[in-house]
């Protein structure tokens, strides 16, 4: 077992270094000049040309690679004179925003976290909850009302149900207030608050496909023959349904859920974006709409490495809870 | 003075400043505006509560003195957290746009031939941390200017075109001492400090309004964070900055160390001011209109999504939160005069364009009136109805018969250029946006009717002004807005050499020279009223050249909380005093 | 049949699915009696429904859409009037079974030592950890696990597939139930180890005085351990007989095809296999016909019995058959295809 954790990440740390230089490849490939939109608008050319050579972006692509892993490691300062320090591990800096993008970073990302991780419970919760109630009931009301939820949710788009719960719950009825993000040391009442919406929102959107999975896969469960030698052994029903079937049923859930928190993490662009909330996902907008070059690379890398970890930490999981993963 | 968004080319909608100019003065084509109703008035104002800003935004253009320029910044933080040497008087209408003297005793004192302006210092004015604010923080501060790596020439310029420093000077961070020596000649402080004297290369009449401008505020040297000074900057005002998380909030809280005594311009009346960026526009709207809670406290960053513009029109539950009126800016077409060099094709282009289809698609007349001048009618000093080409329809229509006449006189008067409108093209440069896609097809049909052939040159908005700036096209998109009550801010700036928006190459015309001489002329004029009359030759004279063709004056539309008072537009900036803005109970 | 009170009796027992074409009939009106201690073989194509049979015997099937009706008697008692919960202590204490594919048969999740465990507790909760050991020690040492202490903390899939079904097997004797079924235990096997696995069951068979139902679909791997058999097609019974009666006077067409398939298999080793041509029936609205006619070599033409009724289970030679064929004409057929 240790060997297999070892050798899987061994094999996640060389795939984030090999995504780490994509990144910066395709990034630096594509047209535009960063320098160019270091600049305001009045923009001399030799303010373009100052600032080229500030940021190191007249050297070539392999040394503006060193230096970028070099700031990761140990940090690196920006500009030629007055410059900014930004300590290690420093993904760059923004000129746009005037920071070091590991502070924006550090700053967005537990916004996105909590935001993915209330939703992750909450979405994992109505999804198998509402799937393994599909599947038991399989043909009667109960797995209409899941199937028909699973249909609706995976229909609507986030914005839609984002802004109709705003809609709803601020501004028609005031149940709520309209949602500003607090950080959870500073006030967790507000913090809760503040997420309430944004966690039902992505729940219902993400649960619709988690229904689905979760009642296909414990009515394919049911039908294997080890479930039936269980019920011919004499096992209760109940016993059956969680030790033999859930267990087997929600392995590949475990893997998708992975990713898809993974790829959460790396921002919920909408969902932020309707509900004002400072994450990742926001921030990778403002980049995209700035042409932010520093902080696009950061973010990219940032939820890249995140789907990275998700994949070995499931990997090993499973290796935990699937003893046939283990062998191989 | 620039826009966040419409100097991005693309003015036609969405316009970001609310300017409800109560003052009926301005005439010209101008109708259609209308006052706040009571939100405009102090009625009932109860000193305290929280005034909050809602921003599609997220986050503050600038927040460092020297690095704003957008009109809207420059009254909200020049009101809440950044004094000038001089500033505007807090009234609405014509009235506001009257300097006064604000960190210094009086508005200034030039020489006989304005070439040196002094000012003295106030006793007691101070920074937020309670240190006297003298002659060297002011010196400091404009010097950030010249530092355009740091600044990346966000700001206005004029302290690099106008002040008097001998040789090369690159800011205070890299000049050598000497350049620093040359500099603080230019800039000169008194030895008690109090007294600053500005020494210019020409003459500038209207300087004491150029020191108006935040990048002329003071900036303590101890507490300059170069590039990060913009999130954090020192405040002069009666409020201070709080904290600031991009994408989320800025709050502003009162700054203990003002004191009113020594602030003619600034009356607060709330504790707390709340900017809250990132939200959805349809969100900001939807919540104004329903006006709940903490919503009756509540201002927007930004004009009303056109969907909703009958909607608050047509109902008069909404006469008393809502402004409609000028934004003072114009929209305009820059030609490039060295690709089209022929008054005829240009004359052309003005005639066939189909600006009243353009206008409808945009949204209507909401979202402005067509424009017979590159001079505001909000600047009633400058302003005077121009005279358009002969046979250009008032009402926006395109007159093809005229154009088409211009066309025929232009292959005979200058057959290449007739040539290249014609087959090569003329590229046409704007910002890149869901609306322009709309309208360029509109571009393209009515001047392809007398035969001129559009190149669409769609470009990214942030890289607009620095695209253009390196590859003029043929024809260019733009917007401007007075930087003062003086049309010193328009026309040398859009068209002579100098000037820091000119894309037009019109110093290639022969009708050139004669038009540059009388803009110096105009600048060094101490007589206003005759100052006044040679701009509206002086606009006449590029109308005439077709130099650039006006666009529209534009409007905008805005609704603010029930509770907000004092909410006038200050005339010298097109939005809100923010800072005088009270809130009833 | 049986000269003593049968320990499970079937009668009458029907299984039907209802699907979206229509209901499927799977076991359509099928009676037999197993002893004690006696085995009995099921033998039939896939499809035939003996598979639905004994899992409806177990009541294994899950779900709403399947209807059964008949009864199932186990030493008297009718096991489809029990309620559930004491139908699940029938289930692995009176009856175990074995499945086809040992390794899907088995949790992956599980040791095989807990597996087994899991079928003892089940019956005798209150059994300490210790005793429990050693009971499933003892199993797995009878089915001939080698080195089962340190075995039994493996996982299944560690496993051949010969030591898998030995595993099954050891868990489905542990609680020495009257009645085992073995649904095809063999099919998925090696042949090698098909013989051993034979030869255990009927070993372990003895010792514990069980009765097995052995289904399969060919009919010669077993011969040797089976007295009496039940000949299933189309969800019916074709024919019924001792394994001796079945092999020397064959009564049903059917069972003469099948022999005759087993038989050509053993004698021409390079020779075409001879099997019977067609394909089983759909059970979706079973016409009013003998079933098995359309592959049938006596067809009697469109106009007989075999085209217009279905034929009922009767005493033919030393056999209970369903066929509307005459003794006679049966005696002709059994001398033509078996003369040699």
């Amino acid at each position: 077992m240790l060997i297999f954790i070892a050798r899987r990440l061994l094999f996640a740390l060389a795939l984030l270094f090999a995504v780490s230089a994509f990144t910066y490849v395709i990034f630096a490939a594509l047209p535009s000049d960063p320098a160019a939109l270091t600049c305001g608008k009045n923009c001399r050319p030799e303010v373009i040309a100052t600032n080229r050579v500030r940021l190191g972006y007249d050297k070539p692509i392999v040394v503006q690679y060193g230096q970028f892993l070099n700031g990761i490691f140990k940090g690196r300062s920006y500009g030629v004179s007055e410059g900014v320090h930004c300590p290690a591990p420093s993904l760059g800096y923004s000129f746009r925003k005037h920071q070091c993008v590991t502070d924006l970073i550090t700053r967005s990302l537990p916004v996105t976290a909590s935001v993915a991780l209330g939703a992750f419970v909450l979405w994992m919760l109505i999804g198998v909850g509402l799937g393994t109630m599909a599947a038991l009931k399989r043909g009667r009301w109960p797995d209409r009302l899941a199937t028909g939820f699973s249909v609706v949710g995976i229909s609507l788009p986030t914005f839609f149900v984002g802004l109709l719960a705003i809609m709803v719950f601020v501004i028609w009825t005031g149940l709520l207030p309209f949602p500003r993000y607090e950080g959870i040391t500073s006030n967790p009442a507000k913090w809760f608050m503040s997420l309430i919406l944004p966690w039902f929102t992505l729940a219902i959107v993400s649960a619709s496909s988690y229904v689905r999975l979760t009642r296909n896969g414990i009515l394919e469960v049911m039908n294997e023959e080890f479930v039936r030698l269980g019920l011919a052994k004499g096992l209760r029903r109940r016993t059956l349904i969680i030790k033999y079937v859930m267990r087997a049923a929600l392995l590949p859930i475990v893997t998708i859920a992975g990713l898809d928190f993974a790829a959460l993490l790396g921002g919920a662009v909408i969902t932020e974006s309707v509900f004002n909330l400072p994450g990742m996902g926001k921030l990778s907008i403002m980049a995209v709409n700035d042409s932010d070059l520093p902080i696009l690379v950061a973010t990219t890398l940032v939820a890249a490495v995140f789907i990275v970890i998700a994949n070995a930490f499931v990997d090993i999981l499973y290796g935990f809870l699937d003893p046939r993963v283990r062998l191989n | 003075m620039k826009s966040r968004k419409v100097i991005i080319g693309a003015l036609l909608v969405g316009a970001f400043f609310v300017s409800a100019c109560g003052s009926s003065g301005s005439g010209g084509s101008g109708s259609g505006e209308s006052s706040g109703g009571r939100s405009g008035t102090d009625e009932g104002i109860k000193d305290g509560g929280t005034l909050f800003i809602l921003d599609h935004s997220t986050g503050a253009t600038n927040l460092d003195p020297q690095r704003i320029y957008t009109g809207a910044d420059l009254g909200f933080l020049g009101s809440t957290i950044t004094r000038t040497l001089t500033s505007y008087t807090p009234v609405a209408g014509k009235a506001g746009t009257q300097l006064l003297a604000d960190l210094a005793t009086d508005t200034g004192t030039p020489s006989e031939d304005v070439k040196t302006w002094s000012f003295t210092l106030r006793d007691g004015v101070t920074f937020e941390d309670g240190a006297a604010i003298v002659c060297a923080d002011i010196r400091y501060g404009v010097s950030r200017t010249f530092a355009s790596e740091m600044t990346g020439d966000e700001g206005p310029l004029y302290a690099t075109t106008m002040l008097a420093v001998e040789g090369e000077y690159p800011g205070p961070y890299t000049a050598t001492a000497d350049q620093q020596a040359a500099y603080e000649k230019a800039v000169e402080c008194s030895e008690d400090g109090k007294t600053i004297t500005f020494h210019l290369k020409n003459p500038v009449a209207d300087f004491n309004y150029t020191v108006a401008l935040l990048a002329f505020a003071p900036v303590p040297k101890a507490s300059d964070t170069a590039d990060k000074y913009t999130l954090k900057p020192v405040s002069s005002g009666p409020f201070m900055i709080k904290s600031y998380e991009e994408g989320k909030e800025l709050i502003m809280v009162r700054n203990p160390n003002w004191s009113a005594d020594s602030d003619p311009v600034r009356k607060p009346h709330v504790d707390e001011i709340h900017w809250q960026f990132g939200l959805d526009e349809s969100v900001i709207d939807e919540r104004m209109i329903a006006d709940a809670g903490d919503d009756q406290a509540t201002i927007v960053y930004g004009g009303l999504q056109p969907e909703n513009l009958q909607t608050v029109f047509d109902d008069a539950k909404f006469a008393d939160r809502r402004t409609d009126g000028f934004d003072g800016f114009v929209s305009y077409t820059m030609i490039n005069i060295k690709k089209v060099p022929c008054l005829e094709v240009r004359q052309a282009f003005w005639l066939a364009l189909d600006r009243e289809a353009l206008r409808t698609a945009g949204g209507g007349p909401f979202t402005g009136e067509f424009a017979d001048s590159f001079i505001n009618p909000l600047l009633a000093t400058d302003y005077t109805p121009g005279t358009v080409t002969e046979g250009v329809n008032a009402d926006g229509t395109p007159n093809v018969e005229a154009a088409q006449a211009k066309m025929d006189a232009a292959k005979e008067a200058c057959p290449e250029v007739h040539k290249h409108a014609t087959e090569e093209g003329l590229r046409f440069d704007h910002g890149q946006s869901e609306l322009w896609a709309k309208l360029i097809s509109i571009w393209i049909d009515s001047l392809g009717a007398v035969g001129i052939k559009i190149i669409d040159n769609a470009i990214e908005p942030s890289k607009y002004y620095a695209t253009i700036n390196k590859d003029p096209g043929d024809l260019m998109r733009a917007g401007w807005a007075a930087d003062w009550n003086n049309a010193s801010t328009v026309v040398p700036e859009l068209f002579t050499k100098e000037g820091g928006f000119n894309y037009s190459q019109n110093w290639e015309d022969p009708a050139y020279p004669a038009f540059s001489d009388k803009v110096n002329l105009a600048k060094a004029e101490v007589d206003r009223s005759k100052q006044a009359t040679l701009w509206q030759e002086l606009n006449q004279y590029v109308l005439d050249q077709a130099w650039a063709v006006p666009g529209s004056f534009t409007k905008a539309q805005n609704l603010v909380g029930s509770r907000v008072r004092n909410a006038y537009p200050w005339l010298p900036f097109g939005w809100y005093n923010v800072g005088a803005i009270g809130l009833a109970e | 049949m049986t000269n003593t009170t049968p320990l499970l009796s079937v009668r009458d027992l029907h299984v039907s699915f209802k699907t979206n074409d229509g209901i499927v009939k799977a076991v359509d009106g099928v009676s037999f009696d197993v002893a004690n201690g006696q085995t009995m073989g099921i033998v039939g194509e896939s499809g035939s429904g003996k598979s639905v049979m004994v899992s409806a015997i177990m009541r294994l099937n899950f779900g709403t859409d399947v209807i059964v009706s008949g009864q199932i008697l186990l030493n008297g008692i009718d096991l489809l009037a029990l309620p559930e919960s004491e139908m699940r202590q029938v289930r692995g204490r009176d009856i175990a079974m074995i499945f086809q594919d040992p390794l899907s048969a088995l949790n992956p999740f599980y040791t095989v030592g807990y597996q087994v465990a899991e079928a003892y507790l089940v019956h005798h909760p209150k059994t300490s950890k210790a005793q429990v050991e050693a009971i499933v020690l003892n199993a797995l040492d009878k089915v001939g696990i080698p080195d089962a202490r340190k075995r039994m903390k493996s996982y299944p899939h560690e496993f051949s597939g010969g030591m898998r079904q030995r595993i099954v097997i050891a868990m489905a004797l542990i609680n020495q139930p009257k009645l085992l079924i073995a649904d095809e235990p063999t099919t998925a096997l090696d042949v090698t180890v098909q013989a051993q696995i034979l030869e255990l069951i009927d070993s372990l068979r003895e010792e514990n005085n069980s009765a097995v139902m052995l289904i399969t679909h060919d009919l010669g791997v077993v011969a040797e351990t089976i007295q009496q058999v039940m000949v299933m097609y189309a969800g019916r019974t074709a024919e019924y007989a001792t394994v001796q009666d079945l092999f020397d006077t064959p009564s049903h067409p059917y069972t003469q095809g099948l022999l005759r398939a087993v038989r050509s298999f053993d004698q021409s080793t390079r020779g075409s296999l001879v099997s019977i041509s067609g394909t089983p029936p759909s059970l979706i609205n079973l016409p009013e016909a003998c079933a098995f006619r359309p592959r049938c070599s006596q067809e009697m033409g469109p106009q007989s019995a075999c085209a217009t009724q279905r034929p009922e289970l009767r005493t033919i030679g030393a056999s209970q058959s369903a066929c509307h064929l005459s003794a006679d004409e049966v005696s002709r057929v059994q001398r033509e295809a078996f003369s040699k």
